[in-house]
C-alpha cells in the first residue's frame, strides 16, 4: 500500500512512455555507439573475438591515403556545393516571393526533387553527363567539343555537386523563404527613404536578417557533404583516380569489401568528429544573433 | 481471474521476451540447408534438382531458399555468418570472396573432401580448377563459368568490309578508322567498361588474359602484368583513345543498339537481357574473341565471371552437403538442365564434345561461342585484396591512359609499383 502511494499513477504512465523511448535509444543508439567505440580500439574481423589494440587503428587510418583523400574530397565538394546551395536557395526564395497564385504548388514542386530517389536521379544524371549523352551530343553538334563531365577529376566533382544541389536546393530555398517572410517590411521602407539601392538592401538588410536560415542551410550542406554516398557511388564510382570518393564509400568498402570493420569504425568516428567540428567552426565564424530592436 | 490489464501486461512481457530470444539458429543435422542466387532462372533449376535429390532419398534431405538479400549477396552472407544464421551451403560466391572467407576460416577446403578428385574427373574440371585453387586449397567449387567475349554488330562489320569479328588490334584499328570517319560520332568499340573497380574484370583483365595466353596478373605478393602482354593492352587502349576510336564512357545508352559503338565486351548473362529488351539487335550480334596483338590458335583466353558454391565451416553436415554438391555438379542431366534454365555454361571443359550438350549448342550460336571459351577462360586473381588491386589498376593505369596523362609504359609501371607497395604494406 505504501509503495503504491509512493509512485503515483501519473508517474507510472510517464515512466512507461519514457521507458519506450529509453529502450529504443538503448537498443538503436547506445548499443551501436558503444560497440562502435569498442571496435575502434580493437582488432575484429567479424568472426573472431575483438583484441584490444589501443590507438593502432587510429594511427593506421590517419596514414591511409585513400581515407585522407576522401576527407580532402569533402572540402572539394563543399567548394562547389556551397555556392550552388546558397545561390540556388536564395534564387528559389526570391522567386517564390514573386509568385502570386499557386505558391504552395510551386513550393511543393521544389520539395519533389528533395524526396525523389537518389538512385533514380543519379541514373538520370549519369546519362545526361555521359560523354555520349544528350548534353555532350548537343555541344558536339554545335561546336564540336565534348565535356568529360564524369571523367575529369574537377568536372566529376562539379557534376556530383550539381546533382546533389538539384536535390536539395528547393528544400533549402523553402527554409530561406520562411526567413524572408519574417523580415519586417518597415526596414525596407526605411532603407528606400534613405535612398538605399537594391544591392545595398540585399547586403545590409536581407542577408543579415536571413542569418539564422543561411546558417541552417550551411549546417545542412556540411552534413550532406560528409554523408554523401549514393551519387558518387552511382555516377562516378569514386573515380577518376579516387577524386570523388566520399568518406562514406571508403567506410563501406573497408567494412564490407576489405572486411576490416575495426578500421571502418575508427573512420566513422573521425568523420563524425570532423563534421561536428566543421559545424562548430562555421557557427563560430558566421552565426550572428538577429535582434529587431 | 485474470483481469484484462493483466493480460495486456502478460502479452507485453511475452513480446519483449520473444524479442530477446537468441538470434543464432540451432545447427541442425537432419537436413542440408542451401542458399541459392536470388534470380528466377537459378531458383527454378534448384527447385527441380532439390526435388529430385529428396525424392531419390540419396542422403540427407535438402531445403533451399534464395539468398535473403535486397542488394548484394556478399553482404548478406557476411551478415548471416556474423549472426550465425548461415546455411550449410551457399551458391553465388565469387572466387575472391571465397578466398576472403577462407582466410577468415569460415569455409571448408573442398579439396579435402572425400570424392573431390572423382568429381573433378567426372565433371571434366581439371583445366578449370587451378583458377579456384590457392595453396592447394579449394574454398569454393565453380558452378558455372561465364567467359567475357566481344560482341560485334555483324551488319556494321559487313558494311565496313569485315566478314567476321576482328581478332587482332590491327583489325580493330582499321575497322574503327573506317567506321568512325565522318561527322556523326561513332566509335569502333567500347574499350573501357566503366569507372568502378569491378569494371576491370570487363576491360583490362580479359584483354590481358587474351594477350598473355591466360597468364595470371597477380600472385600473393606482387602484380604480374608489367610485361609485354600488359604493355600491348595498355598501348591498344591508348591508341583507341588517342585516335578517338572509343569514347570515355557509354553511360547514356546501350552502344550496340544504336551502333554508337560496333563492338563491346559482353557476357552470356547479356544474351537474356538483349533477348528481352533488344531482340532485333541480338539477331545482328556476332561474337568474337577478346582481341590481341596476334590471333590465338585455339579459343583465346579471357576472363571468366564465375560463381561457385561454398560449404560453411559451421555446418554439422559437411560430408553430406558435399555428397549433395557432388551429385548436383557431377550429374550431366542436371548440368544440361542448368544450361537450359539459366543459359550459363556449367564450369566443365567438355561442353562441346559431350553429346548430351550438343543439341543445346546446335540451337544456340551465342551459347556455343561462350561454351568454346569455358576451358580457356580464367577467373579473377585469388586475392583478398581484389578491391585495392583493381582500384590501383583503375587510377594508375586505365584512367591516365584514357585521358592521355601518362604514356602506356609509364602508367603500367606506376600501377604495378603501387600494387606491389600496397601488397607489401598489407603483408
Amino acid at each position: 500500500m505504501i509503495r503504491r502511494a509512493a509512485i503515483s499513477r501519473e508517474a507510472i504512465v510517464g515512466l512507461t512512455l519514457v521507458g519506450v523511448y529509453l529502450a529504443y535509444t538503448a537498443v538503436f543508439w547506445a548499443y551501436p555507439f558503444f560497440w562502435l567505440a569498442k571496435l575502434s580500439v580493437t582488432q575484429w574481423r567479424f568472426f573472431d573475438d575483438p583484441v584490444f589494440v589501443g590507438a593502432r587503428n587510429l594511427v593506421r587510418i590517419v596514414q591511409d591515403p585513400q581515407f585522407l583523400g576522401s576527407l580532402w574530397n569533402v572540402v572539394r565538394f563543399l567548394a562547389f556545393y556551397l555556392p550552388l546551395a546558397f545561390g540556388g536557395s536564395l534564387l528559389v526564395a526570391f522567386g517564390l516571393q514573386q509568385v502570386g497564385r499557386g505558391r504552395a504548388f510551386v513550393a511543393l514542386c521544389f520539395l519533389l526533387s528533395n524526396v525523389s530517389s537518389g538512385v533514380a536521379l543519379s541514373l538520370v544524371f549519369l546519362k545526361i553527363f555521359s560523354t555520349t549523352g544528350p548534353l555532350n551530343n548537343t555541344l558536339y553538334d554545335a561546336v564540336g567539343i565534348r565535356i568529360p563531365w564524369t571523367n575529369h577529376p574537377t568536372l566529376a566533382m562539379l557534376a556530383i555537386a550539381l546533382v546533389v544541389a538539384w536535390k536539395f536546393v528547393g528544400y533549402y530555398g523553402l527554409i530561406v523563404y520562411s526567413g524572408l517572410l519574417t523580415v519586417p517590411k518597415e526596414l525596407y521602407d526605411a532603407a528606400r527613404l534613405d535612398h538605399a539601392g537594391v544591392w545595398r538592401r540585399l547586403v545590409n538588410i536581407t542577408l543579415p536578417m536571413l542569418n539564422p536560415q543561411l546558417m541552417m542551410v550551411l549546417t545542412f550542406a556540411i552534413l550532406v557533404s560528409f554523408g554523401l554516398f549514393t551519387e558518387p557511388f552511382l555516377i562516378t564510382g569514386g573515380g577518376p583516380a579516387d577524386s570523388t570518393v566520399p568518406p562514406q564509400m571508403v567506410i563501406y568498402e573497408t567494412a564490407f569489401r576489405r572486411l576490416q570493420p575495426s578500421h571502418a569504425a575508427t573512420m566513422s568516428i573521425i568523420i563524425s568528429l570532423a563534421s561536428y567540428l566543421l559545424v562548430v567552426l562555421a557557427r563560430r565564424l558566421f552565426e550572428r544573433k538577429v535582434v529587431i530592436a | 481471474m485474470i483481469a484484462r490489464r493483466d493480460l495486456l501486461r502478460l502479452g507485453a512481457a511475452a513480446a519483449l521476451l520473444a524479442g530477446c530470444a537468441p538470434t543464432k539458429s540451432e545447427r541442425r543435422d537432419d537436413r542440408i540447408r542451401l542458399w541459392v542466387a536470388p534470380n528466377a532462372a537459378e531458383e527454378s533449376f534448384w527447385k527441380i534438382a532439390v526435388a529430385r535429390w529428396n525424392a531419390a532419398g540419396r542422403g540427407l534431405p535438402v531445403s533451399f531458399t534464395t539468398i535473403p538479400t535486397a542488394g548484394n549477396s556478399e553482404d548478406t552472407v557476411l551478415s548471416a555468418l556474423v549472426a550465425g544464421t548461415e546455411p550449410d551451403l551457399s551458391t553465388n560466391i565469387f572466387s575472391g570472396f571465397a578466398v576472403q572467407l577462407a582466410t577468415l576460416g569460415q569455409v571448408e577446403d573442398l579439396a579435402a573432401m572425400p570424392g573431390y578428385a572423382d568429381l573433378i574427373a567426372r565433371r571434366h574440371m581439371a583445366a578449370i580448377m587451378p583458377g579456384w585453387t590457392q595453396n592447394g586449397r579449394v574454398p569454393a567449387m565453380p558452378i558455372y563459368s561465364s567467359p567475357t567475349l566481344l560482341w560485334w554488330r555483324a551488319d556494321i562489320l559487313e558494311a565496313n568490309g569485315l566478314g567476321a569479328p576482328p581478332e587482332t588490334y590491327e583489325q580493330v584499328y582499321a575497322f574503327s578508322d573506317r567506321y568512325g570517319a565522318g561527322r556523326r560520332a561513332r566509335y569502333g568499340m567500347q574499350v573501357i567498361a566503366g569507372r568502378a573497380w569491378q569494371d576491370r574484370w570487363f576491360d583490362f583483365i580479359p584483354f590481358y588474359y587474351a594477350a598473355s595466353g591466360g597468364r595470371p596478373y597477380l600472385d600473393a605478393t606482387r602484380a604480374l602484368y608489367a610485361n609485354a602482354a600488359g604493355l600491348q593492352v595498355a598501348t591498344f587502349m591508348n591508341r583507341m583513345f588517342r585516335q578517338g576510336w572509343t569514347a570515355l564512357d557509354f553511360d547514356a545508352e546501350e552502344p550496340l543498339v544504336s551502333g554508337l559503338a560496333a563492338g563491346a565486351v559482353r557476357g552470356p548473362w547479356d544474351v537474356e537481357r538483349f533477348a528481352n529488351i533488344y531482340p532485333e539487335t541480338l539477331a545482328r550480334i556476332a561474337v568474337g574473341p577478346m582481341v590481341a596483338a596476334t590471333p590465338s590458335s585455339g579459343p583465346a583466353a579471357t576472363f571468366s565471371d564465375s560463381k561457385g558454391v561454398v560449404i560453411f565451416r559451421s555446418s554439422r553436415v559437411k560430408r553430406q552437403a558435399f555428397d549433395f554438391l557432388s551429385w548436383v555438379l557431377g550429374d550431366e542431366a542436371l548440368n544440361l538442365l542448368w544450361l537450359q534454365q539459366t543459359g550459363l555454361s556449367p564450369a566443365r571443359a567438355d561442353l562441346l564434345e559431350n553429346s548430351r550438350f550438343a543439341p543445346y549448342y546446335r540451337r544456340s550460336a551465342l551459347g556455343r561461342a561462350y561454351a568454346e571459351h569455358v576451358a580457356s577462360a580464367r577467373p579473377p586473381a585469388l586475392s583478398e585484396y581484389t578491391i585495392d588491386v583493381q582500384k590501383i589498376m583503375s587510377s594508375q593505369l586505365i584512367e591516365p591512359v584514357m585521358t592521355g596523362q601518362r604514356a602506356p609504359a609509364a602508367a603500367l609501371r606506376d600501377a604495378v609499383a603501387a600494387t606491389d607497395r600496397m601488397l607489401e604494406a598489407q603483408a
